[in-house]
């Protein structure tokens, strides 16, 4: 009995130091952090990282939310250019755009803040986390440069969607999630201006780009934007400045065939002054189509072959508005029993769609992993784009003469080898020519996500959409487009709505 | 030399235990108890020694073996409806106790977390159901065996595939995150109880208020599962037993869906269009339910020995169950098999341990071709005159898929699991009035996953350009370690008992997954990974862990057996949260006061037991950031790839998509509880009644924030506030004699609502359909109201619809949506919450007659008060066969006095509204079991105690509103997205044949 009385008093005394050994290293044992996962804090460390945090700025870019049904509902289909396509009960909120029957709880406008805001908060964390990245200061310069540049590209989209918008340009804390109030549009112009400075700066020319980079932001591309937004604020001497830094850097010039630009064989090249990237690669990492984006998928033709869903159909208002003979329709729209760029496949008539149209542009062969695999990259910029704007500028600074050269520079291309098309103009009336630029913009760029925005810098929704039928449209309200209405309410209306909506 | 030998083998059975052979002398005792009215043995009744938690029950022929502490020790004996006796062992090691059926106090022993517990000094709420009540469900899950069973305690069926659980929510539902309630096995915690045999199981007892529940803290607010499997009886014989059952199940109900000639009618009213010139003489068609559903066996198959020597008690059991899918080629089957063992080393020593291994294979059938069926139109057959699969895309379009097909080629995907739960204790008897137990928790779980997809085309869209094999595994690595020291003491009329413990946890999580395409061949010596071609591989892996702290505490005090008082805490700490909101204390306090012991209760001569009690307690719920083992953090996402350069490679992108929140601290739940329990009538009416009102705060969601803000996720904050107020009620009615008779019945109403969302949000929509939110959750209002449009009626023509309210562009024949705010014009603002996926009333029979030797037993179960979303009537995305009720009575230009909708396909008449709310209210005949016992006479000469044949049905009878195959549809992960039916896979109903022989 004593011995068990001992023996008991041993385990007790055992059981006792196991227990202090136990709780005295409990901090430790309570101290668990993410398992093969880096943090915050422990990001942005070395140049790879760097690399990544900028890369992942471009990534946005190819998302549903940027470059999708909304994407193209707000450029293309809202414009004269396109009906919403696809089968008729298929995504009504498109069909709300398209007939301006929409208010501020229509998807499409949560969707596109939503990604370019992302894209805007991904911009954030680099540039005020790179400055501390011990590394090369030449390429911190450069990331820094893109990650600017990729900012107020989205900021830019967004401006001319919402008019004024809440500035943000580094990562907000906690306290300051609900606080934030738009600021003028002007405001706005300004912040992009700066960062498109910025980046024009530190950026290198397309050609000093290695080929393994080639789709990174460019000077030329942060100066396209550039030119962009002075033509916004109808500021064209500077528009014009910039368009012809562009123009004399001698890295672009137009593709021979109009046609090319839309192909593989197009993409990144000579004309191509900025492109959101994508690719249907094999798998990696275990994600399939990690390269990819929905931009080809949501337009592709629905039916026979099955490409995609069928979305953006060209208008009757698009397929009319080419002056006679232009090739650029015949690149723009594909009919029913047309064969495909592939010189094979021809497409079926598909009954579940009414006058099926589809946008040829984002047409791409069949590829691995379906549809939702798209190897399309999203042309942003092409240097056509930038010769019409030079044409504009000049025309609207009282030099039309000079503006000439430029659009026909583009009209040539499109007309290719048959010279009874698409002749030279000579028209030097600054209204004329100014008539003659806005056609062929219309002509050049259709179907490519710029309709929208040049008709409302032009001052022009109103008139053009309600020719073309539009008859929803209301003056003075849809020039604008309504903030998100979850927006307005998680602020308690500290984010103000646009007039009327 | 052959008792030595008995005993050795005996000891082989104990693993754990076989360096443990000291010899030391006990105080045993046996006996046997009758009924003093007739002599029949009384079976299962509780045997305690006095002051003690020790106990046992008797056996089948009313006899008993209990070890006490010495031999002047007292015998509490206790059976419900029986008067209790206390009998002094005096130095008898035999005894023989009659029973009479004057009881003045029912005293049952209940387990409790970290012991046991007297029913009768019990201050919280605990529900028990014992195993003669689980074992009557056929079921591989204990989840589904505890439907109907008690008050509070709500189980709906996760579906009816093989093997498959259920969703448990125990006093409403508790919060917007996982409402799931923990299972602690044998004392060894886990969120998963899918590896336990029912068979095995001695008693499920369900702690639902704060007082019972405190004691885990903060995984107590959804309340606690226990389950205490089997163990045999020191110094009784072995006995062995054999169990096995067989039936056949199939679904419940069909849904009636068009025939082939109602479709082609209705397909050339939808295209007005003479497409099929004569609809009326395609007839019937394919009813594609009969191409996937099938008849499908069950079986079963249980052998266990239990018994004790001297010092040590043991139960082996070995199980085998298999089921095969009502949908076809899907099975389940596992092996499961239990080593108990308790081994008193010396008369301060005990050593135990509770082992259970289980392997289990399930092979998935494509669970989606419940809603490939339902949608094929019955205008096709599966096959083509050559014996291909019938392409069905052509007219209806590429969204269709031959149901037959997938079945066919998607059937390849097995997983394998392994899993070895279980505890190893000591304890160790210390001075006079305490008792140090250390106890070691293992949870090791092993899964693998295979499947394989072939390359197939059977029409544009239902393809595999390749093959693939993909590989999986998982594995989950838990251990606990329990140190608890507890005191117990009786002096006078005082009796207290106290626990203080220390645990440690730990679990881990790792999982690797592998695939290839492009296999030189198909058959399944080929089919391994490396076979594959290595430029198609994928791999990936996920892993994760946790570590838990804990202290814990609680005392019962009992004074005059009258006046009782419980409080409990238990402090935590995890490792989820940061430093500075890792630990919480989550205490309870609850009184009771046993009014039948009281001299002006029992002069009533009304009342046998009469209790009032009652407790508050706080509780927190870790299943609200169950999938979130690291919510501090802000983590860095790679894999957001840019894609650069004249190759189109891929370049890593990688930063912070979502906020991490080291804010964070537990949900918690305050919980009050009023309880009277009564006794009448001798016992033989007994009555529970709870009622109970639970508040949950510090709710954990991811509270919206504005997207300006640019993160991808809303962060995860601790915000909003909701409320469960019910009752649970729980009657039983127990006739013992020759005939002995059972009746109960038990009824929860539960009233759920949303108290408040944080500052910066009044409302939550959920459940998108076409970009429609579902359901919404307001302050006021249960969670995941249904919300959407009011209908009436349809328009009967167009001039009706011209000159109404309307959404679009409605005309004759479409649904006309109720102007809620009567501003003339139909939109998002005419939406109202139409209804709530939660029960109000949940309620469940039970009946049970024994008479010379047949024993018949039925359960009956039911919920009112829920609404049901027929959303699977609702997807379009291409011409899908209609059910038929949207036939009969639809608006055509002939019919203008239509209740119900002209022939759509998608667009307005499928908006969210409350044309597609039904009721989702049951009553469903859940078991029926008639079985027969041969007398024990007639056995004994075979050497069997028991002989034992039985039928029974699971779920024969429904009596069911709702038009699909049932209104119950698992959903554990977010309380906004219940009650919709997607077309899952159907519950079954089943009839089996089984017997049992005991040896």
């Amino acid at each position: 009995m004593k011995h068990a009385f001992f023996l008991q008093h041993k385990l007790l005394l055992t059981v006792g130091v196991v227990l202090l050994a136990a709780t005295s290293c409990q901090k430790e044992f309570l101290d668990r952090k993410p398992l093969g996962q880096l943090t915050y804090d422990t990001f942005f460390e070395n140049e790879d990282q760097a690399v990544y945090a900028t890369n992942a700025i471009y990534n946005q870019f190819r998302q549903w939310d940027c470059i999708s049904l909304p994407w193209i509902g707000l450029t293309d289909i809202i414009s004269d250019d396109a009906d919403k396509g696809s089968t008729p009960t298929d995504a009504l909120y498109m069909l709300e755009l398209d007939d301006f029957t929409f208010d501020a709880t229509n998807t499409a406008f949560g969707s596109v803040w939503r990604g370019y805001y992302q894209a805007i908060g991904r911009a954030n964390i680099a540039i005020q986390r790179l400055p501390d990245v011990n590394m090369d200061a030449a390429k911190r310069n450069r990331l820094i440069g893109e990650a600017k540049f990729l900012r107020a590209y989205a900021y830019f989209l967004l401006v001319q969607w919402f008019g004024d918008l809440p500035v943000i340009t580094t990562p907000l804390k906690a306290d300051e999630y609900y606080t934030q109030t738009r600021q003028p549009k002007e405001a706005v112009y300004t912040q992009i201006e700066q960062d498109l400075n910025d980046a024009i700066a530190v950026l290198p020319k397309k050609s000093e780009y290695s080929s393994n980079d080639l789709g990174r932001a460019t000077s030329g591309a942060a100066r396209g934007i550039l030119a962009k937004l002075y033509m916004v604020k109808r500021d064209f001497v500077n528009a014009e400045r910039v368009c012809l830094e562009i123009i004399n850097s001698n890295q672009y010039s137009l593709l021979p065939r109009y046609a090319d630009n839309f192909l593989q064989v197009g993409e990144n090249g000579a004309e191509s002054v900025f492109e959101i990237n994508a690719a249907a690669l094999p798998p990696q990492d275990g994600v399939i189509g990690a390269g990819a984006s929905p931009y080809n998928m949501i337009q592709g033709v629905r039916g026979n072959p099955n490409l995609g869903w069928g979305f953006n159909r060209p208008s009757d208002n698009l397929v009319s508005a080419y002056e006679s003979g232009d090739p650029r329709r015949e690149a723009t729209v594909i009919y029913v029993n047309e064969v495909l760029p592939d010189g094979v496949t021809q497409v079926q008539d598909n009954p579940e769609i009414v006058n099926e149209r589809y946008n040829q542009k984002a047409w791409v062969p069949p590829h691995t992993g379906l549809q939702d695999n798209g190897p399309g990259n999203i042309r942003v910029l092409r240097y056509a784009d930038i010769l019409l704007l030079c044409a504009e500028a000049k025309n609207e600074n009282s030099k039309s003469a000079e503006a000439l050269p430029y659009l026909n520079q583009v009209r040539k291309r499109a007309r290719g080898t048959n010279n009874f098309i698409l002749q030279d103009v000579a028209i030097t009336d600054q209204t004329m020519l100014r008539e003659r630029i806005y056609r062929d913009r219309r002509s050049e760029l259709a179907m490519e996500q710029q309709r929208w925005f040049d008709l409302a810098r032009w001052g022009r929704l109103s008139t053009v959409l309600t020719a073309a039928g539009k008859t929803n449209f209301v003056p003075g309200k849809n020039e604008l487009m309504p903030i998100p209405q979850s927006e307005v309410d998680l602020t308690g209306g500290k984010i103000q709505q646009n007039a009327s909506y | 030399m052959k008792n030595r030998f008995t005993q050795l083998r005996y000891w082989l059975l104990l693993p754990v235990l076989l360096a443990a052979q000291l010899l030391v002398a006990q105080t045993t005792i046996t006996g046997h108890i009758t009924d003093q009215a007739d002599g029949a043995a009384v079976i299962g009744a509780t045997i305690l020694e006095k002051g003690t938690t020790n106990g046992t029950a008797s056996d089948l022929d009313g006899n008993f073996t209990l070890k006490i502490s010495s031999a002047d020790a007292t015998l509490v004996i206790t059976y419900t409806g029986y008067s209790a006796q206390e009998v002094a062992v005096a130095g008898r090691t035999s005894i023989d106790i009659k029973m009479g059926e004057d009881a003045t106090v029912l005293d049952q022993v209940v387990v409790v977390g970290y012991g046991t517990q007297r029913k009768s000094d019990l201050t919280g709420s605990v529900g028990t159901v014992k195993t003669a009540d689980i074992e009557r469900i056929a079921t591989a899950s204990i989840d589904q065996a505890l439907q109907g069973k008690i008050a509070g305690v709500y189980v709906s069926p996760a579906s009816g595939e093989p093997g498959a659980g259920a969703i448990i929510r125990i006093r409403g539902t508790g919060t917007l995150n996982n409402s799931s309630p923990i299972y602690v096995i044998d004392g060894m915690i886990t969120y998963d109880a899918s590896f336990v045999n029912p068979q095995d199981v001695q008693s499920v007892e369900v702690l639902k208020d704060a007082s019972a529940c405190a004691i885990y803290g903060s995984r107590g607010s959804n309340g606690v599962i226990l389950i205490t499997t089997k163990n045999g009886k020191k110094r009784e014989k072995a006995v062995v037993s054999l169990s096995s059952y067989y039936g056949t199940q199939q679904i419940t109900r069909k849904i009636d869906m068009m025939n082939a000639a109602e479709f082609a009618q209705s397909y050339n009213e939808l295209t007005n269009s003479p497409y099929y010139p004569d609809p009326a003489s395609l007839g019937e068609g394919t009813d594609w339910q009969d191409e996937i559903f099938r008849k499908a066996p069950i079986g079963n198959l249980q052998i266990s020995a239990n018994g004790g020597t001297e010092r040590s008690s043991y139960n082996i059991s070995a199980n085998y169950f298999k089921q095969d899918g009502v949908l076809k080629n899907g099975d389940f089957q596992r092996v499961t098999v239990r080593f108990n063992n308790e081994f008193a080393v010396n008369n301060w020593l005990t050593l135990g341990n509770n082992l259970a291994y289980s392997n289990s294979k399930r092979n998935i059938a494509p669970g989606g071709v419940v809603g490939t069926a339902y949608r094929m139109p019955p205008v096709f057959a599966p096959y083509d005159s050559a014996g291909k699969f019938t392409d069905p895309t052509s007219p209806f379009g590429l969204a269709l898929a031959n149901p037959a097909a997938d079945l066919f080629y998607k059937s390849d995907n097995t997983r394998n699991g392994d899993r070895f739960f279980g505890t190893i204790y000591g304890d160790i008897k210390l001075f006079k009035y305490f008792t140090f137990r250390s106890n070691f928790g293992f949870d090791l779980d092993n899964n693998r996953g295979r499947t394989f997809s072939p390359k197939f085309q059977v029409s544009a869209s239902q393809l595999n350009k390749d093959d693939r094999l993909y590989i999986s595994t998982a594995q989950q690595r838990d251990w606990v370690w329990e140190q608890t020291l507890r005191f117990e003491r009786e002096w006078g009329s005082h009796r207290l008992s106290a626990l203080a413990g220390y645990t440690s946890e730990y679990r881990r999580y790792e999982g690797f997954g592998a695939g290839r395409s492009s296999f030189p061949g198909t058959s399944s010596e080929i089919l391994y990974l490396n076979a594959g071609n290595d430029t198609t591989q994928i791999n990936g892996g996920s892993q994760h862990d946790e570590a838990l702290v804990s202290y814990l505490f609680r005392t019962n005090y009992v004074f005059s057996e009258r006046y009782l008082l419980t409080v409990s805490a238990r402090v935590d700490q995890a490792s989820r949260f940061s430093r500075a909101n890792r630990t919480a204390v989550f205490p309870s306090f609850s009184l009771g006061w046993n009014l039948g012991q009281e001299s002006f209760i029992e002069n009533l001569r009304i009342f046998d037991r009469l209790k009032l009690r009652g407790s508050y307690g706080i509780l927190g719920n870790q299943n609200s950031i169950r999938d979130r083992y690291y919510p501090s953090f802000g983590l860095i996402v790679a894999g957001q790839y840019a894609v650069f350069g004249a190759g189109e490679s891929l370049n890593q992108g990688a930063t912070l998509v979502s906020l991490g929140n080291p804010d964070l601290r537990w949900e918690t739940t305050r919980q009050t509880d009023i309880g009277l329990e009564i006794g009448l009538l001798n016992n033989r009416l007994s009555a529970e009644i709870d009622w109970y009102k639970r508040v949950t705060y510090d709710i954990v969601g991811a509270i919206p924030i504005p997207d300006y803000i640019g993160s991808q996720d809303d962060p995860i904050v601790n915000s909003a506030e909701v409320q469960n107020t019910g009752v649970d009620l729980t009657l039983n009615w127990r006739q013992a004699g020759r005939v002995s008779w059972n009746l109960g019945a038990i009824a929860s109403p539960v009233r759920n609502k949303v108290i408040k969302f944080n500052d910066q949000k009044a409302e939550i929509l959920a459940s998108f359909i076409q970009g429609e939110p579902a359901t919404r959750s307001i302050p006021g209002e249960p969670i995941g109201s249904f919300y959407g449009f009011k209908s009436n009626g349809v328009f009967q023509s167009a001039e009706e619809a011209m000159t109404s309210p309307r959404l679009g562009n409605e005309t004759a024949g479409d649904l006309r949506y109720v102007d809620i705010n009567g501003d003339g014009k139909i939109d998002g603002l005419d939406r109202i919450n139409l209804g709530s996926p939660i029960p109000t009333l949940t309620y469940g029979f039970t009946a049970g007659v024994d008479f010379a030797g047949f024993d018949l037993a039925a359960d009956l179960f039911g919920v009112s008060g829920n609404k049901v979303y027929n959303s699977k009537k609702t997807f379009r995305f291409a011409v899908y066969n209609w059910e038929q009720s949207v036939f009969d009575g639809r608006w055509t230009p002939e019919n203008t006095t239509a209740t119900k909708p002209r022939i759509t396909n998608g667009g307005h008449n499928y908006r969210v509204s409350d044309y597609y709310l039904e009721d989702g209210s049951f009553v469903r005949l859940r078991s029926l079991v008639l079985g027969y016992s041969l007398p024990t006479r007639w056995l004994q000469r075979a050497a069997i105690s028991k002989f034992r044949v039985y039928a029974s049905g699971f779920n024969l009878w429904t009596s069911q509103k709702y038009s699909g195959y049932s209104p119950e549809f698992g959903n554990d992960s977010s309380s906004y997205e219940v009650g919709f039916d997607n077309g899952g896979y159907p519950i079954t109903k089943s009839w089996q044949f089984g017997l049992e022989v005991t040896f």
